[in-house]
């Protein structure tokens, strides 16, 4: 016991702390050039009005030559486009990531209990999660067909023909969308509610039981406040990535009809690559970075908290 | 607690439902990758509920020379090394930098904020910091390369190779390290002699993890690709164009073989996906 | 409060049978203390008597009405957990309402009895403290208060006390079996510490690979165990065994090399009648067990050699090997001071009405000696 005392000792605090340094380097140095640096010229970017077509000729960094300061900001801000764009994702998000969760939660609960084929189940019903998003949303798009499955099935329900125009319609565009996203991310909230639902101390579940509780008052009094913790993790990890929308959109509308589909992301592509207005876009891009920043701020402080009982 | 037969009958067909619903479409596109062309063109006027015909036409189509698909599409070939390449590479950047990190931040709680940092870079729309890397790899002639796209893949991923791996290398007891270095280990040694090989499948699953990450990437390869290394995705997206947009068999069939891979290594590494997907928050 | 009757419960999870029959009564009021090693089968059945298992096979009677078929939370029973299984996310006043609120009780009554009950137990101080983060002595309590506020007339108690700091177990020991008796509940207490059992309950039922051994009075479980499994799991030290033949007039001890002890002629006929075949075994306790010198001259010529002892302050117990068998360890407990020489050879001294004797085969006691 003593000699590793003093082994260790031996080691030194400054020893620890410089290797410990080192171990952390390349991911530091891998940050710096290929984030901050990137970053750091965005935000140069954001303030010139140079854009490699109208620049004649220079490079990025003459960028300075075509000062624009806040002027792209004080622009995009204006733009119909952009701020639809941003409100179009919110909408989507506020309605996928609930309906996910629903599914999710609903689903753990089933799987709760054993049954036949479990493990086959339970494997099917996360392969959504799994496909290549660009993908789905290709399998989507094949699905939406004006003489495709949807509307056939509608069709069989209906006991009419059905003949939508899922992808050339503006709400109905957003509509396959959003289902596409639904199949594709409940899987997500399943797998990470039903861990959490697993891992419940049963213990405290079964002393409500004793103490008389119905299966609703444990639920409400009980099983829902510990999986507290889980369902917040669930949501905001959902919601992280939901805002990022892009893929599924791409591969089913390209972000039409017209503009009807375009989520923040598809909006600074399309103005990125088809319109070539870099310094438009990185005006958005920061723009966007600092609203998700400051709700990132607020969203994580419940998983540094996990973190920090963990580590206690 | 046991339960009636009544309520038990519901659940299990609710769960079938369910089921049924979220496999249909991979059904539907793996279906579709073995039907003949009267059967998925778009003019059969009615839909093959399965390949009445099954065939590998549409196989043989996407990897021909001769398939009159869009000139900027080419061959299938290409596209499906690539993402191989880049899947691969990317992956293997990934896991040197997280897993030298996450000892680090397991070990010596080095870098502080460092791992929540990593955390926020995840929420940044990607689009965000591409347009201004694009310019830069534009800049250093690195569009359209390997390198390019790798090292972008490797940052993309670090996140979840960082937080998984300390993780894993949190659940190995530090009294492990210690005693190799009592035992005249450099910390290094240690590292290497004893932490690694016990971490050895939690480096396996997070390898996993961040190539099913990287094969599935489709923005990033979109802005920094053109011809010569686009990844599957991208190449899948170039098909929709109005000219061979309809051509879903050998769409679906290309969309197959990019969709097979993680799903395979999904079902090998379920254990740890919550674990992932959640960057160790959770873990069951 | 309420008279229990378990009839012929069996449980069994898949091929396994935790409990194979068991049946045993339990007088209202009574405190009894289901003991045994783990597996035995004990928490199972308290678990089927709370509600939480369901029987394969048997049934369950409180006050002479069947339970089985009621909802835990009907049966008016009251559960320690091990881990006392308290609310984490909820203060100590809110765990110890649980029950009164789920009951929709007048909010006037729940504070004033939660009041009432942390006043009994000392925890007041308590009330507004988040149950996560309380000492475990505290935490005990509270879960104590939370299962009583409900005034249940059968209390259910698994291994209450063995997350304890050993000073507090014995505090906590003569503070539960007080409320039981002031409150006149009947008592269920599941333990694998016979200490625990021995001091706390009015009747024991010990118990082994699903099936019940013995229930008895701590008494009789101590002086009349029923086989050699109760005789050895009751008393501290482990009863001394000593495996022999029958022969007639006396028994051939084969740890001892020419180790005899004589049949008393008291016994002698109820000995010829009730032993089915020749091989038993002897059991002394050690507390009975004296190591005396070679000098004097009478009793059982059992001849040991001491290899170790403990000196615990009280007493002391002493380690010997029989002269016939050095793998096995014989048993002594002497007094307070004592200090043998090691490697001494001694004759082991013990009295005849200490002697238990049991039946190798069936592992049953055929009688003791007094």
């Amino acid at each position: 016991m003593l000699k590793k005392q003093i082994k260790l000792e031996e080691r030194g605090k400054m020893d620890t702390a410089r290797f410990g340094f080192f171990m952390i380097l390349p991911a530091l140095v891998f940050l710096l050039f290929i984030v901050i640096f990137p970053l750091l010229s965005s935000i140069y970017l954001s303030l010139s009005e140079w854009s490699p077509l109208t620049g004649g000729g220079t490079r990025w960094y003459e960028a300075y030559k075509f000062w624009g300061w806040l002027a792209n900001y004080w622009n995009i801000l204006r733009d119909v486009d952009f701020l639809v764009a941003i409100l179009r994702t919110f909408v989507i998000v506020i309605v996928v990531v609930p309906v996910e969760f629903f599914i999710g939660l609903g689903l753990a609960f089933l799987f709760r209990e054993n049954f036949t084929g479990k493990k086959v189940f339970y494997s099917i019903i996360l392969m959504p999660m799994m496909i290549v998003p660009a993908v789905a949303g290709f399998v989507f798009y094949m699905l939406f067909q004006a003489q495709g499955p949807v509307n056939s099935v509608l069709s069989a329900l209906a006991m009419k023909e059905v003949s939508i125009l899922w992808l050339q319609g503006k709400a109905s565009a957003i509509i396959a969308i959003m289902i596409a996203d639904i199949w594709q991310w409940s899987p997500f909230m399943f797998l990470i509610l039903l861990s959490g639902l697993l891992s419940l101390p049963e213990d405290q579940i079964n002393a409500a039981l004793i103490l008389g509780a119905t299966k609703w008052q444990r639920f409400k009094m009980v099983l829902f406040p510990l999986m507290k913790p889980v369902i917040v993790i669930s949501l905001i990890f959902r919601g992280m990535e939901a805002v990022k929308i892009f893929d599924s959109i791409w591969l089913m509308t390209t972000g039409g009809p017209g503009t009807a589909t375009e989520s923040i992301s598809v909006y600074m592509y399309k103005h990125g690559f088809k319109h070539l207005q870099w310094s438009w876009v990185a005006a958005g891009g920061i723009i966007i970075l600092i609203i998700i920043t400051l709700i990132s701020l607020q969203a994580l402080k419940p998983i540094r908290e996990q973190e920090e009982k963990q580590a206690a | 607690m046991e339960q009636k037969l009544y309520t038990r009958a519901l659940k299990f067909f609710l769960i079938v439902v369910v089921t049924i619903l979220f496999f249909f479409p991979i059904y539907w596109v793996f279906s579709m990758a073995f039907k003949p062309f009267p059967e998925w063109t778009a003019a059969a006027g009615k839909i093959y509920w399965y390949p009445h015909h099954p065939t590998i036409d549409n196989f043989r189509a996407i990897f021909s020379r001769k398939l009159e698909m869009s000139p900027i599409a080419g061959t299938a070939i290409r596209p499906i090394v690539n993402s191989l390449t880049v899947s691969i590479i990317g992956t293997a950047i990934a896991m040197v930098v997280g897993i030298f990190a996450a000892y680090g931040i397991s070990r010596y709680k080095a870098g502080g904020n460092l791992p929540f940092m990593l955390l926020q870079l995840r929420m940044f729309p990607p689009i965000a910091i591409l347009i201004p890397i694009m310019i830069m790899w534009a800049f250093l002639r690195m569009i359209d390369t390997w390198y390019g796209l790798v090292i972008i893949y490797g940052v993309v991923t670090l996140p979840f190779s960082v937080w998984l791996m300390k993780t894993f290398f949190d659940d190995i007891r530090k009294e492990l390290d210690e005693a190799a270095i009592v035992d005249g280990c450099s910390n290094i040694g240690a590292f290497f002699k004893v932490v690694i090989p016990l971490a050895k499948g939690g480096i396996a699953s997070t390898a996993l993890f961040v190539f099913i990450l990287n094969w599935s990437d489709f923005l990033i390869a979109l802005i920094l690709t053109d011809r010569r290394w686009t990844t599957i995705p991208v190449h899948i997206s170039k098909l929709q164009s109005a000219m061979v947009g309809a051509l879903y068999g050998p769409k679906a069939a290309l969309a197959m073989i990019a969709a097979v891979p993680p799903i395979i290594f999904g079902i090998m590494i379920q254990k740890y996906l919550v674990r992932g997907l959640t960057f160790g928050a959770i873990k069951k | 409060m309420a008279q229990i009757v378990l009839e012929r419960l069996i449980k069994q999870f898949g091929a396994q049978t935790a409990v194979d029959g068991l049946s045993l009564e339990i007088k209202d009021g009574e405190f009894i203390a289901l003991l045994g090693p783990s597996g035995c089968g004990k928490t199972t059945t308290m678990n089927m008597i709370s509600g939480l298992l369901k029987p394969d096979e048997g049934n369950i009677y409180f006050d002479g009405h069947s339970v089985v078929d009621t909802p835990p939370g009907k049966r008016g029973v009251g559960f320690m957990f091990q881990n006392y299984a308290v609310f984490t996310f909820l203060n100590v006043y809110d765990n110890i309402a649980f029950g009164l609120k789920v009951q929709k009780l007048p909010q006037k009554e729940i504070t004033e009895r939660v009041n009432e009950i942390a006043r009994l137990l000392q925890i007041r101080h308590l009330l507004r403290m988040s149950a996560s983060t309380l000492s475990i002595n505290d935490m005990q309590r509270v879960a104590l208060a939370r299962s009583m506020i409900t005034k249940p007339k059968i209390f259910l108690l698994d291994e209450p006390l063995s997350n304890l700091d050993a000073a507090l177990r014995a505090t906590m020991r003569v503070e539960l079996k007080k409320i039981q008796q002031e409150s006149g509940q009947t008592a269920i207490y599941v333990t694998h510490d016979q200490v625990e059992a021995m001091s706390l309950a009015d009747r024991i039922a010990v118990m082994n690979f699903a099936v019940l051994q013995q229930y008895d009075t701590p008494y009789n479980v101590y002086n009349r165990p029923k086989n050699l499994f109760v005789a050895n799991f009751i008393g501290s030290p482990t009863i001394n065994f000593f495996e022999g033949v029958y022969r007639k007039r006396e028994f051939a001890l084969s740890d001892f090399s020419g180790g005899v002890m004589p049949v008393p002629s008291k016994y002698a006929k109820e000995v010829e009648a009730n032993l089915k075949q020749e091989r038993v075994v002897v059991g002394v306790r050690p507390e009975h067990l004296k190591v005396r010198g070679m000098k004097n001259g009478s009793g059982p010529n059992l001849k040991a050699k001491i290899v170790s002892y403990e000196p615990l302050g009280s007493k002391t117990i002493v380690y010997m090997h029989p002269d016939g068998n050095p793998h096995a360890i014989v048993k002594s407990v002497m007094g307070s001071g004592y200090k043998p020489k090691l490697g001494e050879v001694t004759v082991l001294d013990f009295e005849e009405r200490d002697v238990y004797l049991f039946d190798k085969e069936t592992g049953e006691l055929v009688l003791r000696f007094s």
